[in-house]
């Protein structure tokens, strides 16, 4: 004999599950660990989903209550919604849901480390394509045309974040850039060669968390420019099966939107210390740069570098700045 | 009776326990992951876990927005609209779909709930196979990442859009000449002509109970439609992502890239690579550029055509809502189709 399907028991067990959920978000949101795991750029959605978690589980466990649901729901295209099959079947689907929940709440949250990093495989340039067809950009050339739209990279690195949530609230929920960005052709080489002036009057150059990835960028693309210059920078201790025991790589997982589309830069650093640091331990370095190469491809390496030990950055990985 | 009652008492305590655990843990969070057994775990299954968590909280949101967008066309779009905006030739309203696919900014996750409603709302399969392709890559923010991702070689964005919508279409077109004799190829099609009853207004029944229901019984409809369909979903995202993470700390990719030498396995090797790794099409042209020193810029552009099409986590949610022996066939046209015009194409713009 087959069982009625009991819709009050899987409206509860559903409706407690969605509110596991937002307690997991809410909990993550709370103790500043979901940096682990969503690039700040999509946290609306992640806002979003917590409170439509919270009222949906809310909802449920009321809906849960009325026994008579089902009658009265005149939509009748319910039927193929119910999770078939025997009881072990209906066990292993909310274990599936459960599964996450208990994870994300009894593991502890890590960033990613090396061993995703050689996986992957690490940048020591600015990134793939960039170094080899704009090299021979000028910077004189972008210079040139400096005057026109410069003032949206001012209004982003004034405020990157009221920059970032003007753009999402203005281009609506999907799109987190405003269209128009695509066709500005010129935005680009401005913001770079802007940020090229700054660090060519600096007389080091700060690597930070909000400006990594360009700093990379213009340092792939104007690498002679920057020889003998010294830069300090944070990252992970990282090396290669086939670097000298003097060669470490102060390294960031760069996140657009979670991890799994994490790729790894990294700088390369030479000094005497190298080999007192473990991999994984994070590490600040300031050295002098220099043009070498690493498998044919011209990589800045900072030379004479001192390094020490320091804390995990607030937040370890590093995000595209648009 | 007896029985019964205890029963009742047993399903609602194990609800209860349920909830009792995730207040234990939301309490005790940090004393347990601090833990010695937290601590002692390998660092490769923290990374299992961080990537798996990780695709999970990022996809969620998007799924939850495909399955409200899927609910209201559920409660709101009729069939007769549907038949009105599509042309009657079966070959000519493929062009519409590849462009309805480029207004709406769609992801992967949120497509499928969205098309599987629109089929049983009688949008005919292969129209609904080429919205489902073509919306994840022709869609304005994919668009945009894809621009900054390659800002110094437009040819693999121009190449990405082009492709995604000629092949669309074109797979659209196969698969209609595959299945046009059997259009239900969606799975539990018994409630097709029930599903759509109250949209009907044919029946007199229908019509008085339509009117009688108020804005709230149809916001009560639509958050109810949501939460079956997240659940029907969810667990295909959830086994989808578990596997993507798997593969994402334990693929070596330097293995797969030595084997990508010529341009027919670095094709391949780049499909297998999008298939896998199941990233957001957001994202991908950013991992895709990361790639670019090692691949050829064909390769890169089947990465960015294939993936957003077909990849490990949405194969999943198709099973759940199309019948398996359709599911294969897509999946290797879809997987033909790119590779034979990637091929086709590197001898000649890229």
């Amino acid at each position: 004999m087959k069982q009625p399907y009991d819709h009050s028991f899987h409206a509860f067990i559903q409706g407690i599950i969605l509110v596991g959920f937002a307690m997991l978000m809410l909990h993550l949101i709370l103790t500043g660990n979901i940096v682990y795991y969503i690039a700040p750029m999509m946290m609306p959605f992640i806002y979003f989903a917590l409170v439509v978690f919270f009222l949906l589980g809310i909802i449920q466990v009321f809906r849960s209550t009325t026994k008579t649901d089902h009658d009265h729901h005149e939509c009748a295209c319910e039927h193929d919604h119910h999770i078939k099959g025997p009881s072990w079947v209906k066990t292993i689907i909310y274990s599936i849901f459960i599964l996450p929940i208990v994870l994300g709440f009894a593991l502890p949250d890590r960033s990613l480390d090396s061993s995703v990093a050689a996986n992957r495989g690490i940048q020591l340039g600015g990134g793939g394509n960039a170094s080899s067809s704009a090299t021979d950009n000028s910077i004189n050339e972008t210079d040139q045309n400096n005057n026109g739209s410069t003032s949206r990279a001012e209004a982003f690195l004034e405020d990157p974040e009221g920059y970032m949530e003007n753009l999402t609230t203005q281009s609506g929920e999907e799109e987190h850039y405003q269209f128009e960005d695509i066709y500005d052709e010129g935005w680009f080489d401005d913001y770079y060669a802007e940020l090229y002036e700054e660090l060519m009057n600096n007389t080091v150059i700060e690597v930070t968390e909000d400006n990594y990835l360009d700093v990379m960028t213009v340092l792939d693309l104007y690498l002679d420019d920057f020889i003998g210059k010294e830069m300090e920078i944070v990252g992970f201790a990282y090396r290669e099966t086939d670097f000298h025991s003097n060669q470490i790589v102060a390294a960031r997982f760069a996140m657009t939107c979670c991890t799994a589309d994490a790729s790894v830069y990294g700088t390369m650093i030479e000094s005497e210390e190298s080999n007192r640091f473990d991999e994984d331990t994070w590490i600040y370095a300031r050295g002098t740069i220099k043009k070498d190469h690493y498998n044919d491809q011209p990589i800045p390496v900072l030379v004479d570098a001192h390094i020490q030990e320091v804390e995990e950055p607030d937040s370890p990985y590093v995000y595209p700045s648009f | 009776m007896k029985s019964s009652q205890g029963k009742i008492i047993g399903k609602d305590l194990l609800g209860l326990g349920l909830l009792l655990l995730f207040l234990i843990l939301f309490l005790f969070s940090d004393r347990v992951s601090t833990s010695d057994y937290a601590e002692a775990l390998p660092s490769a299954w923290i990374n299992v876990n961080t990537i798996f968590l990780s695709i999970v909280l990022e996809a969620i949101p998007f799924i939850l927005l495909g399955v409200f967008a899927s609910a209201l066309i559920q409660l709101y779009v009729s069939e007769e609209t549907i038949k009105r905006f599509l042309p009657k030739n079966a070959w000519v309203s493929l062009v519409p779909a590849a462009m309805l696919g480029a207004i709406l900014p769609l992801c992967e996750c949120a497509i499928v709930p969205v098309v599987r409603r629109l089929i049983k709302k009688g949008m005919p399969l292969h129209v609904g196979i080429v919205f489902l392709v073509a919306a994840p890559i022709l869609n304005p923010v994919v668009f945009a990442s894809t621009y900054y991702a390659f800002r110094t070689n437009q040819t693999i964005l121009y190449t990405r859009m082009g492709l995604a919508f000629v092949l669309a279409i074109i797979i659209g077109a196969i698969l209609y000449s595959i299945f046009k004799s059997r259009p239900n190829q969606l799975r539990s099609q018994i409630n097709v002509s029930l599903a759509n009853h109250h949209v009907h207004l044919d029946g007199g029944e229908d019509l008085k109970q339509v009117k009688k229901a108020s804005a709230l019984t149809q916001l009560r409809n639509t958050l109810y439609h949501a939460v079956d369909e997240f659940f029907m979903m969810g667990k295909y995202l959830i086994l989808g992502a578990f596997i993507a993470a798997l593969f994402q700390t334990f693929l070596d990719r330097s293995l797969l890239e030595a084997i990508g030498g010529n341009e027919y396995s670095s094709t391949f090797v780049m499909m297998v690579f999008a298939y896998l790794l199941s990233l957001c099409s957001e994202a991908d042209a950013f991992v895709a550029s990361s790639f670019g020193s090692s691949f050829t810029d064909a390769s890169l552009v089947a990465f960015l055509v294939y993936g957003p099409m077909l990849d490990l986590k949405n194969t999943f949610m198709l099973f759940a809502f199309f019948k398996v022996r359709f599911v294969l066939i897509f999946m290797v046209t879809v997987t033909l189709c790119v590779f034979t015009a990637v091929i086709l194409l590197s001898g000649w713009i890229l």
